[in-house]
């Protein structure tokens, strides 16, 4: 085990864990909330992983959840919009510590890459990351308005 | 009668227990160092110049079991659009469109040709890097269902041809098939990987017939399952029940 | 050692996997579930499958929510049909 896999352990142990408790406990708003965090937990684990293990092909992960995670989020954004009008979940603190979180693990990876093709998947991937939290948090928090049969 | 159901059961689920313990039993060491199955196909993968042995699996040393799996997408989404059909005593109303905030509206346009890209990626690479058709598939069709929630159902209506889905998922089954009756005709077997040359390892065109049977399986997945959600959305959003009649 | 990241995942798979069959509202159970996806994903990937990783971020990541909520929504509008229809 070296120290790539070990933070990608903690990363999915206390992400995964808090995710799970908040998705499972309390009102809607915090479900979806912590069902967005998901997104922001696991995808940093899953470039850490693809390091530790020393095979680029497994940025591929990354990728897919950074880009479809948020695109989960919309959908509970847009089918439960009746139910969180009336709470309007938001938690920007928890969104802007994920993104920071995002942010350093990206870095960290791209400085072990070095420069390249690899590295401007890694720069792309973070992007999306970062760009769809911060989306699918500003769409809970009544991105979609008087959607009725819609 | 209750008691003869759930001693039935208990009797079943005593004997289904005992043989899982069985076969657990007999299982090889978890994370073991020798693997003869692994090996032998990695060999014959490599023989064939496919760099990710998983795809020379699906797509030539099982591609009959593809080619069943192939046929139960097709089978299950043929159901779908059975049952979700519009019966005689709906009817359909035109929603009204939702209104979405400016930034998800926009990232939702930014991304939808991003996650395009990536699932063709995901299809074309699938023969070198994990991946593959039916991960490519799912990823593209999702990829034009960010127009619904970003925008309204109309948009994605109007960029989505029915028609054109159905026709090419079922294209793209009988391609599968040709290529597999392709290799009777040239005398080998039906779905054998001789017809085309295995070309250079770690190449988008490696792998023989590979990278065809990926391709059909990926527009067979993504067109599934546009219609597969096409069906959903239709009778979520538009299909309405004739009330009092 | 490694084998603490497989027993983590593991451990996480088994967790949400419970609280999804625990949850008695469909819409909730979409929820866990979409989390149970990606978990399952990782765990895959810890387990060096990362074809059978992908295909599990690809269905469980926003196509098979979307699929649990539409079935939701048709159903919520058909139990009051006086919001929807009519219009």
């Amino acid at each position: 085990m070296n120290g790539w896999i070990l933070a990608a352990t903690v990363e999915l142990g206390g992400g995964g864990a808090a995710a799970l408790w908040g998705v499972t406990t309390g009102g809607p708003a915090r479900r979806v909330v912590a069902q967005n965090m998901t997104t922001s937990a696991l995808c940093p684990a899953l470039l850490l992983f693809s390091q530790g293990y020393g095979r680029p092909a497994y940025v591929d992960l990354a990728l897919l959840l950074a880009l479809l995670g948020p695109v989960g989020t919309l959908v509970f954004a847009r089918l439960l919009s009746d139910d969180l009008a009336a709470e309007r979940p938001s938690a920007w603190a928890l969104t802007w510590t994920a993104a920071a979180v995002g942010a350093v693990v990206v870095a960290a990876v791209c400085a072990a890459t070095g420069p390249g093709r690899a590295m401007a998947k890694l720069l792309v991937i973070g992007a999306l990351l970062i760009s769809g939290n911060v989306i699918a948090s500003r769409a809970l928090s009544g991105g979609f308005r008087g959607v009725r049969g819609g | 009668m209750k008691r003869l159901r759930l001693a039935l059961l208990a009797l079943g689920g005593a004997g289904l227990a005992a043989l899982l313990v069985a076969a657990c039993l007999d299982l090889p060491g978890f994370g073991g160092r020798s693997h003869p199955y692994g090996t032998r196909a990695v060999h014959a993968s490599l023989t064939r110049r496919a760099a990710n042995t998983i795809a020379s699996v699906n797509f030539d040393q099982r591609a009959y079991d593809t080619l069943g799996e192939m046929s139960i997408l097709f089978a299950a989404v043929l159901g779908c659009v059975v049952l979700l059909r519009q019966a005689r005593d709906e009817h359909r109303a035109q929603p009204q469109p939702a209104e979405v905030a400016r930034p998800v509206r926009r990232y939702a346009l930014i991304v939808l040709p991003v996650a395009l890209v990536t699932g063709l990626y995901v299809i074309a690479h699938g023969q070198l890097s994990p991946g593959g058709g039916f991960q490519g598939g799912v990823v593209a069709a999702t990829a034009l269902h960010l127009l619904y929630l970003g925008a309204d159902y109309r948009a994605l209506e109007r960029i989505r041809p029915l028609a054109v889905y159905e026709t090419s998922d079922a294209l793209a089954v009988s391609s599968y098939l040709v290529l597999g009756l392709a290799g009777v005709l040239a005398g080998t077997a039906f779905l054998a990987n001789t017809l085309l040359p295995y070309g250079t390892f770690n190449t988008l065109s490696s792998g023989g017939t590979v990278p065809l049977l990926n391709a059909a399986i990926g527009i067979e997945v993504a067109s599934a399952v546009v219609v597969l959600l096409a069906n959903f959305l239709d009778q979520a959003v538009e299909i309405e029940e004739e009330h009092g009649s | 050692m490694d084998d603490a990241v497989i027993v983590v995942a593991l451990l996480l798979m088994a967790g949400s996997a419970t609280a999804a069959v625990v949850q008695r509202d469909p819409a909730r159970q979409a929820l866990v579930l979409s989390v149970l996806g990606s978990v399952l994903a990782v765990l895959f990937t810890v387990l060096q499958a990362p074809d059978v990783g992908l295909s599990q971020l690809a269905v469980g990541s926003a196509l098979t929510p979307l699929l649990i909520m539409l079935s939701v929504r048709k159903v919520r509008r058909r139990g009051r049909p006086e919001d929807g229809g009519a219009k």
